[in-house]
């Protein structure tokens, strides 16, 4: 009988409680999450509002909600956009090989150099901050992470016996790379998304708490842990809740990401 | 000086190595032949101390006449390298590669026997030479990367015997060499063993090897001692049916060409395969595989019948006398 | 041998030239005209042409590109907008505190995730293995900012132990040494989960080879063959990760100082965003980028120290 591992059922688990609550978002939360009422300010928990309020009478459980929805959203529109990216450079790169591979690794590599942060900075010193900024910066830093995984995976799989086959019948590198390759690499690319997905829920966290993502009145976790920073000696639960939901978002994609390495990696596969 | 009674190694209901009766005196010896799952590596093994940790141990093993058998990693650790000492299989990958190989074979030095540097390094050069390694006061400083298989294979009966053990055992020292090789580290390994009066317990599937080095052989298989005797005797003359299978098994330049009716001869061999350590016959664990076995076999485990003063095998024909 | 650092060395030049280029080019082409930027829309036309004169922002971009790095080379950044000086003195006022931090939390964060993975990998499969797998799943969730606020709420408001933020300067060695406590601490927790999990893997590879049951039937010490033989093995490939962490280092550093009210280049980064002062951006950003950069390299090179193998080879 298959057994799934423990960290892929803790992770799933995790995720769908967030993914659930940040899709429930869409339609429904207790309370519109940017209605003010200076009267209510800082209430405790209660049957009306479950977390309590803050310091401008916001309900906080409608806040965290729509935070989730955000980071979601931000999380997947990065990994998609740069893993697309990295991805499409990773198969150029392997099938083409010689010295275009060095080049587009070379040029991935320069990602490396630039931490999210960085480019989030400068983007926000010129443009001004915002949460287009954010995702773009986020974007920038998964593609050379998607061109590397998706290289090495790749060149593994050209040396298989039927690619060769496949390109003694006369198939282009192009058709073959759609064909053989990607499918074959698929396992090992949603791994890796599955795990950038937690990287960009964290970068997008702390790029908001320092204002560099997404602007008010948007709800973010980061921004409700910057401003709970300031009221610490006031209301210090305020600052327990966003960070409880990051913890719990990015410990869920990890562990479901690490779930599905150990479900996926051919060794172990093997061994079962 | 070492000697082990019904000694056995359980891994829950599977036994790798079952009833191992030994005696090992200083100068012996002593060669133990058997294919891969025969439990001669085990039975090294259990000789250092090094079983794995979910095996479990019964029986009698002791050495000077100190009972190990149930004694702690700590206690071992007093024994390894000055009593005990072994050569591994894979010289390839034996010697840390960040080191040179002669701190390697110093440190057992330096931490035993509290010598001091320069007296550790002399005793080093002195047994690179012994080990028949050539300019070893410029080997001393390299890194195993640098050497041969055949070289390292040296090193590492250096680093054995650098605190000058009673006991050296050699687990299948000459099958990742090349003959040449194989041979002269064979012819070596022999040498110590006489120049030190150091016993040496050789195993081996290589027949020939076993044949040069050792006085006496015990023959392994499934976990059994199924045959022992002066090593001379043994292959000369085999008294069990797997020992004769093994013999027989042997490419012979003689055998080769056709018969009497034009057919090629075929190399004989053993049919079937070893079963798993799970699926071990219940009685002698060569049944089923056995040309000439009686219905008995398959349930009750033979005896050791001893044939002559150390010389026997366990088998329900000699034991019946029926043998031939 | 010298081949390979020419090509190592060659490299490591392009790397930074390239990431020169970038970032010249994202803060003074992409906006279109930075005096706009900086002056705002509501400025005059003249105040505008001023500035741009003054920017030299006329000249084509490739002289203004090269100009700067020239200048760069020789210490000069630039003069900053907002604070009236040149960069090159703001940068050298705060080096000091991010470097003491940098190197604080780098310290803290080798020995921790050494040692706690080196322990796991030793205890692997009993209860210690797993401690160490689920507290450093935990670390890597963990937020650094968060963690901090943290620390703060229970060290400085409710125990009182240790101020909340701020710097009290260098001449009061303690207090200074007080204000760098939790920022430490916050940045060496987070950054030592992933670096405890790399070393226990590493770890549990090298216990696997060969030479490390030689080492026991020498009759070493379980805890000398770990330490003396499987710990520098498996620092091969843990050197790596730690270059790579470098990236990590920095953008942990920028958000602890911002978190913590540290007076150093992180701080001076998110108030030069503030003022719309780009010349401190960009001198900033290319510093860390090329702090980044360099610590790749040297990592690259002191692979080759380590394993005599790979310098036989190279």
């Amino acid at each position: 009988m298959r057994r799934l591992p423990a960290n892929f059922l803790l992770g799933a688990l995790l995720v769908s409680l967030v993914v659930g609550i940040a899709a429930l978002s869409l339609v429904w939360t207790p309370h519109d999450p940017q209605t003010m009422s200076i009267s209510t300010k800082f209430a405790p928990p209660s049957a009306i509002h479950w977390l309590g309020t803050d310091q401008l009478g916001r309900d906080v459980v409608a806040q965290l909600m729509a935070a989730a929805r955000n980071s979601m959203t931000v999380a997947l529109v990065a990994v998609l956009l740069g893993g697309s990216v990295g991805v499409a450079l990773g198969l150029l790169a392997s099938a083409l090989g010689g010295w275009i591979e060095d080049g587009v690794m070379r040029l991935a590599d320069l990602g490396f150099a630039f931490p999210a942060l960085l480019f989030a900075i400068m983007l926000a010193a010129v443009f001004g901050p915002s949460l287009t900024n954010a995702v773009l910066a986020i974007s920038f830093i998964n593609i050379p992470i998607f061109a590397r995984v998706t290289r090495a995976s790749a060149n593994q799989i050209w040396t298989r016996d039927y690619v060769t086959a496949a390109r003694a019948a006369g198939r282009g590198r192009f058709a073959i790379s759609r064909d053989h390759i990607l499918p074959n690499i698929a396992a090992a690319i949603i791994v890796q998304a599955t795990i950038e997905f937690a990287v960009a829920i964290l970068a997008e966290a702390a790029l908001s708490y320092l204002g560099l993502g997404a602007q008010p009145p948007a709800s973010s976790w980061g921004r409700m842990l910057s401003e709970a920073q300031t009221l610490m000696y006031l209301a210090p639960q305020l600052a327990i809740y966003p960070g409880l939901c990051i913890v719990t978002a990015v410990l869920g994609f990890g562990l479901l990401g690490d779930g599905l390495r150990d479900i996926t990696d051919p060794r172990l596969v093997r061994a079962r | 000086m070492i000697e082990l009674a019904k000694l056995s190694a359980h891994f829950g209901d599977a036994t790798a190595l079952r009833d191992a009766d030994l005696v090992i005196r200083q100068g012996d010896r002593l060669g133990i032949v058997g294919e891969s799952g025969s439990g001669k590596t085990m039975l090294a093994l259990c000789l250092m101390g090094m079983a794995p940790d979910s095996a479990r141990l019964t029986g009698r093993l002791s050495i000077d006449g100190r009972d190990m058998a149930s004694a702690s990693e700590r206690d071992w650790q007093q024994l390894r390298s000055r009593k005990v000492a072994m050569v591994f299989q894979e010289p390839m990958s034996a010697l840390n590669p960040l080191r040179r190989v002669g701190d390697t074979v110093m440190e057992p030095m330096l931490l035993h026997e509290g010598l001091s540097r320069s007296a550790a390094r002399a005793r080093t050069l002195s047994l690179f030479e012994e080990v028949g390694i050539p300019d070893p006061e410029h080997r001393l400083r390299q890194f195993p990367h640098e050497m041969s298989g055949g070289q390292r294979q040296r090193v590492l009966i250096a680093l054995a015997l650098a605190c000058n053990p009673a006991l050296l055992i050699a687990d299948e020292p000459t099958t990742a060499l090349d003959a040449n090789v194989a041979l002269r580290i064979t012819d070596l390994l022999q040498r110590l063993a006489r120049e030190r009066n150091m016993a040496l317990v050789f195993i081996s599937h290589d027949l020939a090897a076993v044949a040069r080095a050792t006085q006496d052989i015990v023959v392994m298989y499934g976990g059994d001692m199924v045959e022992r005797g002066p090593t001379a005797k043994v292959l000369s003359a085999p008294q069990h049916p797997y020992t004769k299978g093994l013999l027989g098994a042997r490419p012979d330049p003689a055998m080769a060409g056709r018969d009497a009716n034009g057919k090629r001869r075929r190399l004989p061999t053993i049919p079937g395969s070893v079963p798993p350590l799970h699926g071990l016959p219940k009685g002698c664990r060569f049944s089923g595989r056995c040309p000439v076995e009686l219905p008995q076999c398959a349930l009750r485990r033979p005896a050791f019948t001893q044939t002559e003063a150390s010389r026997g095998a366990a088998c329900h024909l000699l034991s019946e006398g029926r043998h031939d | 041998m010298a081949y390979f650092l020419f090509r190592r060395t060659l490299g490591f030049v392009l790397t930074l030239l390239a990431v020169s280029v970038v970032v010249f080019a994202v803060m003074n082409v992409l906006p279109g005209d930075p005096a706009l930027t900086i002056l705002g829309m509501d400025a005059s036309d003249d105040a505008l042409a001023a500035l741009r004169e003054q920017l030299g922002l006329n000249e084509p971009v490739v002289t203004r590109y090269l100009s700067w790095v020239w200048n760069a080379l020789q210490g000069d950044f630039g003069l900053s907008h907002s604070f009236r000086v040149p960069v090159a003195e703001l940068i050298a006022e705060r080096l000091p505190m991010t470097i003491s931090l940098a190197v604080a939390g780098m310290l803290v964060t080798l020995v921790l995730a050494l040692s706690l993975g080196i322990t796991a990998a030793a205890q692997h499969r009993r209860a210690g293995d797993w401690g160490v797998m689920f507290l450093s799943q935990l670390g890597i969730a963990v937020p650094a900012f968060w963690l901090s606020i943290l620390l703060v709420m229970l060290f400085a408001v409710k125990l009182r132990w240790l101020p909340p933020g701020g710097f009290a300067g260098w001449s009061d060695p303690l207090a200074a040494l007080r204000s760098l406590i939790l920022p430490t601490v916050a940045l060496a927790l987070v950054q030592s989960a992933v670096l405890a999990r790399v070393t226990r893997s590493s770890a549990l590879e090298v216990m696997r080879q060969d030479f490390v049951r030689t080492a026991r039937a020498s009759g070493l010490s379980r805890r000398r063959v770990l330490w003396r033989h499987v710990l520098p093995n498996a620092l091969v490939p843990i050197v790596t990760i730690v270059g790579m962490q470098f990236a990590a280092l920095v953008t942990g550093t920028i958000v602890i100082e911002n978190v913590f009210y540290l007076p150093g280049l992180g701080r001076l980064i998110f108030q030069s965003i503030a003022n719309r002062d780009l010349p401190t951006v960009q001198a900033l950003v290319m510093l860390f980028a090329a702090i980044v950069v360099t610590a790749n390299f040297v990592v690259d090179l002191l692979y080759v120290v380590i394993d005599p193998r790979l310098k036989a080879r190279a």
